[in-house]
């Protein structure tokens, strides 16, 4: 189950420097020794369970971006699920910047057109506290505009404050230690428990009268069943 | 698939003749089924006596034969799974006051009849033999669905 995820933005708008805090455990000021990112650099990152992202971070400098756009566009934006856009908030030629990602857009409609897309206006800490919100609304709506008629999301990071943490804390959440609960009235009965690797299992039993232990058997059985067409649909 | 609606109707044609309550658990003693003529409670009680005396048995009445001694001490006997399965508990009757109890194995869950004083040991053995052989097929199938 590998989900293409193409992460761009313009030269030094921070995209590796995000990379590296959230899949490789960098602190944030560990990001200053990282250098300008070469061409396409290819991740892995297995996350979720058995989730495995293709992590694609692409360089931001013109060569490369005038690049992507021409001779690598089919290779580049073709199956893609997530691309990430990462705007400098800082930067002084919005503008360029606004035009290398609607030629990104324009790329990504032709080629994938079902992709997610994640605007990150990043860099927030360098903006005074009092306007972030003012500025990272403004941003928001001229995206949203330049954006039709895709749909995109918008957030407001920072390596230096606790978003991006909140957003790896939120991933590392979901494997807490759940196991199974239970939950059984006069009418029915629920019941909640790990199904696959990648999902979880809610079945409404609308018959009290039936044991929770015949139910959970039930479920382990089909637990079989699913993870087989998991395994067959990730090898296909 | 278990359905629980049928397991139960094929429990409740054995719960005739004096038997009180028949009932199917899973190796740790949680009901899959029950019938029982003296009400849910009694039968979920009798459900954690009838596994707690089974396991109870089967832990302490090991045989001690050459095999289990050599696996216990180490050295390790070729065939000792193989013997232990056909010396493992069977069937377990016991003849209480209040009535008469008798547990068995399906695959590898328990099935158990309580029954009155007066109804003989036999039929009560008999009976539940005859209701285990008509569920052990089917419920083989669950279980190697389980494990495989």
């Amino acid at each position: 189950m590998k989900k293409k995820v193409l992460l761009m933005g313009k030269s030094g708008s921070g995209k590796t420097s995000m990379r590296s805090i959230i899949f490789s455990n960098y602190i944030a000021r560990d990001t200053r020794r990282l250098g300008a990112t070469i061409d396409v650099e290819h991740s892995h990152v297995r996350f979720l369970g058995n989730l495995v992202l293709n992590l694609w971070d692409c360089g931001g400098q013109e060569a490369f971006m005038e690049n992507y756009f021409a001779a690598q566009r089919d290779h580049i934006f073709r199956n893609v699920e997530v691309l990430i856009y990462v705007f400098d908030v800082e930067s002084r030629e919005i503008e360029r910047d606004m035009h290398y990602y609607q030629d990104c857009l324009e790329a990504i409609l032709a080629n994938s057109k079902d992709a997610k897309i994640f605007c990150l206006i990043h860099k927030m800490d360098l903006v005074q506290e009092e306007v972030r919100a003012k500025i990272f609304n403004e941003r928001f709506s001229e995206l949203k505009t330049r954006s039709e008629p895709l749909k995109i999301s918008a957030f407001a990071t920072s390596i230096w404050d606790e978003t991006l943490y909140k957003f790896k804390l939120s991933c590392s959440k979901s494997q807490a230690q759940f196991k199974s609960m239970e939950v059984r009235q006069a009418n029915f009965a629920a019941f909640f428990d790990i199904l696959t690797a990648n999902t979880y299992v809610m079945v409404i039993m609308s018959d009290p009268t039936v044991e929770s232990a015949a139910t959970q058997m039930n479920i382990t059985v089909a637990r079989k069943h699913f993870e087989k067409l998991e395994t067959s649909h990730m090898t296909r | 698939m278990l359905k629980p609606k049928v397991i139960s109707q094929v429990l409740r044609q054995a719960t005739t003749g004096g038997v009180k309550a028949t009932l199917l658990l899973n190796s740790e003693g949680s009901p899959l089924a029950f019938v029982s003529e003296s009400g849910d409670r009694d039968a979920r009680v009798y459900a954690a006596i009838a596994s707690n005396v089974w396991s109870t048995f089967e832990k302490n009445t090991r045989p001690l034969t050459k095999e289990n001694l050599a696996t216990g001490s180490g050295s390790g006997g070729g065939t000792s799974s193989g013997n232990g399965a056909n010396n493992a508990l069977k069937f377990l009757l016991v003849e209480c006051e209040e009535g008469n109890l008798a547990i068995t194995t399906v695959a590898n869950m328990l099935l158990c009849l309580t029954a009155n004083p007066d109804v003989a040991l036999g039929i009560l053995k008999a009976k539940t033999e005859a209701l285990a052989r008509h569920l052990e097929e089917p419920f083989q199938r669950v279980t190697t669905y389980n494990s495989s």
